[in-house]
């Protein structure tokens, strides 16, 4: 059965050669698919990514009950020391609590293409470096506490007007300079930073937004959890930092990849058409070819088989080049969408997709010709002409 | 007209063919319709924003007092500033996100082209708890007039310092396009004196109209320039700026177009091919309507209508399926995604028809040159 298979299928892609321009409505209908398909998830992908990375399993990060945007909390001062004191939090080298009191506001930037947007600004607090060890200066210094000074991600430094080392940055009680670069490989990078206190007294901001601290391991969350939930003092909701933004970024990415879905759905129903198309004419082109081998006693379903594979085939290769496309053209290609700041990615496991996506697509658009052609009584088909 | 019955004998040739390709044109011509169509909503709503008003909200977050209004006002060609603050909250369930925009008496003057009547306004004056509800937010919440329902508004605290706020529906009024999820406007003076002391005397953002429209630009960047300084400094945007989707910072209406394009491609390939196979097959038919009289032109004639056929079909049902699509669409989006809606108008289908007659005539061009230039006798016997 199996050399049957292999047979037939060897001499369907020999034929390949003489319906070339056939079978290239299949190749090139796979190809603009999944190449539409994954340029468009390029974009929710990449975003998605950016958020994930700016979680942090060994993080956990509090908000006022709730809420479940940084914006939409506040934390009271007075509630800030009650959390940094609870157990389960990471001491750094000078034996404090890492814990960095946060507040988050939006700065109008002017982006590269003249637009104007929005983008985040944070104040951050304490062992800044112990709280977030992703961050590291890549230009200029870290900025200092106490002191009217803001860092610049390499996002927002490269997508945003006036973000150099050197430049200002318009806050209420005056002009604040760039004195750093910073890269974080996350949502960060496309945001300024600098010291919660000085900010918050600027900003006119009398309570915190987050308290976000290290756990002194993983697993330390439920103690941390439970020692805030349980204090009447405090009416606060804890998350695991990871699944925080593993949850944003759901929300945020949600309408963006159904898009992409909804897209590639359409264009694959569309190239599933093309596909049943052009395997029918297959068939019936090649039916004298597929009765003489069946009246040489080669089965129905080896040749079922092999009109099948043909489709996969041709499927998977359009799939593939669409990928490469949209691979090319995207993936790594910083991007900006709202006052997010990421990097588009085509995947692996997107790349995988899309080739599953293709191989339904063959194999539907395949299965029908391919029962046809099994189902065709020999004689008749040795008849026709 | 005498060829018709010819063409549409050379269509239906192969019936499964036929239907296959007419299925999977009508399936690009949806995407089309769709993508161009989503473009379309983009021009309108750039059309219908109004080059005489600025938008100016709070440039670092929170809440604006009001006595701002005054000082924007005393700004040379400013005509008259008006006040939003919306509230948010949720009815019954925190997944029922809802908000209300509470809208001062000068709303009105601001924006006289939104489909409310005096009349209707005026009732949301006299009954300090209604509300104008839209036909899509009625729709949503099943509300009808006389209605009374509670927002829970937890970041927004009473006097007494509970967070619910009770709403009547004072009027159902027409749904405006570019609130693609529809609106409910209340009485921004019922939730300022309702609400806490501190919170009093504040709101969300400003509404500006000017006298002279050529100078939006220059008095937006003179009203941030005004509070520069102050304690809550402003980011005003123009209208036309706000409502532009490139404000996203990606040219989704290039993406759209690209869309649309590879869709073009995937069935230009399709019906190219269709075409040739078709003629390939029908030589001899094709050189015997050459010897019975026909032109070239002819000939070529018939085999673009043949291309055609398909192509302005699969047109037609894509791009009604896609205006299906957008009528339908929207019911089953949940509230407060913001995704606009495709709009169906001429020059989408203008489009499309133009789109489908390029396809056809690039998809027929090859086996017309060849009909052209084949040898009758030759296509005649078969060889």
């Amino acid at each position: 059965m199996l050399r049957q298979i292999f047979v037939v299928s060897a001499l369907n892609f020999k034929s390949l050669k003489s319906r070339f321009w056939q079978s290239m409505v299949i190749v090139v209908g796979l190809a603009a698919t999944i190449g539409v398909m994954l340029s468009m998830l390029s974009v929710s992908a990449g975003m998605h990514d950016a958020y994930q990375r700016a979680g942090d399993p060994n993080r956990a990060i509090v908000v006022s009950k709730g809420a479940d945007q940084e914006a939409q909390s506040a934390i009271a001062r007075s509630q800030a020391p009650v959390i940094a004191d609870a157990p389960g939090i990471a001491r750094g080298g000078d034996g404090k609590p890492l814990a960095d009191r946060g507040i988050q506001v939006g700065v109008p930037v002017l982006r590269k293409d003249g637009s104007k947007g929005f983008t985040t600004m944070r104040g951050l607090s304490g062992n800044v470096l112990g709280v977030r060890p992703e961050l590291h200066v890549v230009q200029g210094r870290m900025f200092q506490p106490g002191k009217r000074e803001l860092m610049v991600g390499v996002g927002a430094q490269a997508l945003f007007q006036h973000m150099q080392v050197g430049d200002k940055v318009i806050l209420p009680d005056g002009q604040w300079p760039i004195v750093g670069i910073f890269a974080s490989g996350n949502l960060m990078e496309g945001q300024l930073i600098g010291d919660t206190e000085t900010l918050a007294a600027a900003l006119h901001k009398t309570a915190y937004n987050t308290v976000l601290v290290r756990l002194s391991s993983p697993d330390a969350l439920d103690r941390f959890k439970k020692a805030l939930t349980t204090n009447p003092a405090l009416s606060v909701t804890v998350e695991r930092h990871s699944e925080w933004y593993k949850r944003v970024g759901d929300q945020n990415t949600f309408g963006l990849a159904l898009l992409g879905y909804v897209v590639g759905a359409v264009m694959a129903i569309g190239a599933l058409f093309g596909c049943l198309n052009t395997m029918y004419s297959a068939v019936t082109n090649r039916g004298r070819e597929i009765a003489t081998l069946r009246a040489l006693g080669y089965g129905a379903f080896p040749v079922a088989v092999s009109v099948v594979l043909e489709a996969m085939l041709l499927s998977v290769a359009g799939a593939l080049i669409g990928a490469g496309i949209a691979w090319a053209l995207n993936d790594g290609k910083q991007n900006v969408f709202g006052n997010s700041v990421f990097y588009l990615s085509v995947s692996p496991a997107q790349i995988k997709l899309g080739l599953i996506w293709a191989l339904m697509v063959a194999l539907l658009g395949g299965l029908f010709p391919a029962i046809r052609a099994a189902r065709r009584p020999v004689v008749e088909a040795l008849r026709a002409t | 007209m005498k060829y018709v019955p010819l063409v549409w004998a050379a269509v239906m040739r192969k019936p499964a063919r036929a239907v296959l390709t007419l299925l999977s044109v009508m399936l690009a011509f949806t995407l089309f319709g769709l993508t161009i169509g989503m473009n379309a909503t983009f021009t309108e709503l750039q059309a219908q924003a109004r080059a005489d008003r600025i938008f100016s909200g709070s440039r670092f977050g929170g809440p604006l007092p009001i006595a701002m209004e005054r000082q924007i006002e005393s700004i040379p060609g400013v005509a008259l500033v008006a006040s939003s603050n919306n509230l948010f909250g949720y009815i019954i369930n925190p997944k029922n996100r809802v908000f209300i925009q509470m809208n001062d008496e000068k709303v009105p003057k601001v924006n006289p082209e939104w489909p409310i009547t005096p009349a209707e306004w005026q009732a949301v004056r006299d009954n300090r708890r209604g509300v104008l509800v839209s036909k899509a937010q009625a729709e949503r919440w099943h509300r009808k007039v006389g209605d009374t329902f509670s927002v829970i508004a937890p970041v927004q605290k009473k006097l007494d310092g509970t967070t619910t706020w009770t709403f009547q529906v004072a009027a159902i009024t027409p749904d405006i396009s570019y609130m693609t999820q529809g609106y409910m406007f209340g009485n921004y003076d019922y939730m300022d004196k309702g609400r806490l002391l501190a919170d009093q005397g504040k709101t969300g953002m400003f509404r500006v109209k000017l006298n002279d429209p050529s100078r939006t630009a220059e008095i937006a960047e003179q009203i941030d320039n005004k509070f520069a300084n102050s304690s809550t400094p402003l980011q005003s945007i123009t209208e036309k700026a706000a409502f532009d989707v490139n404000n996203t910072g990606m040219d989704i209406a290039a993406v759209d177009r690209e869309v649309a394009l590879a869709g073009m491609f995937m069935v230009l390939f399709l019906t190219a091919n269709g075409i040739a196979q078709a003629v390939r097959e029908r030589l001899a038919e094709f050189a015997t309507l050459k010897t019975i009289g026909f032109s070239d032109r002819g000939v070529v004639g018939l085999v673009f209508a043949e291309a055609a056929v398909p192509c302005l079909l699969g047109a037609a049902l894509g791009v009604g399926l896609a205006a299906l699509l957008s009528a339908v669409i929207p019911r089953f989006l949940p509230p407060g995604t913001g995704i606009p809606v495709p709009t169906m108008n001429v020059t989408v289908f203008l489009w499309a028809a133009i789109c489908a007659l390029f396809v056809a005539f690039a998809s027929s061009a090859l086996p017309a040159l060849r009909l052209r230039r084949m040898d009758i006798a030759t296509a005649l016997s078969g060889r």
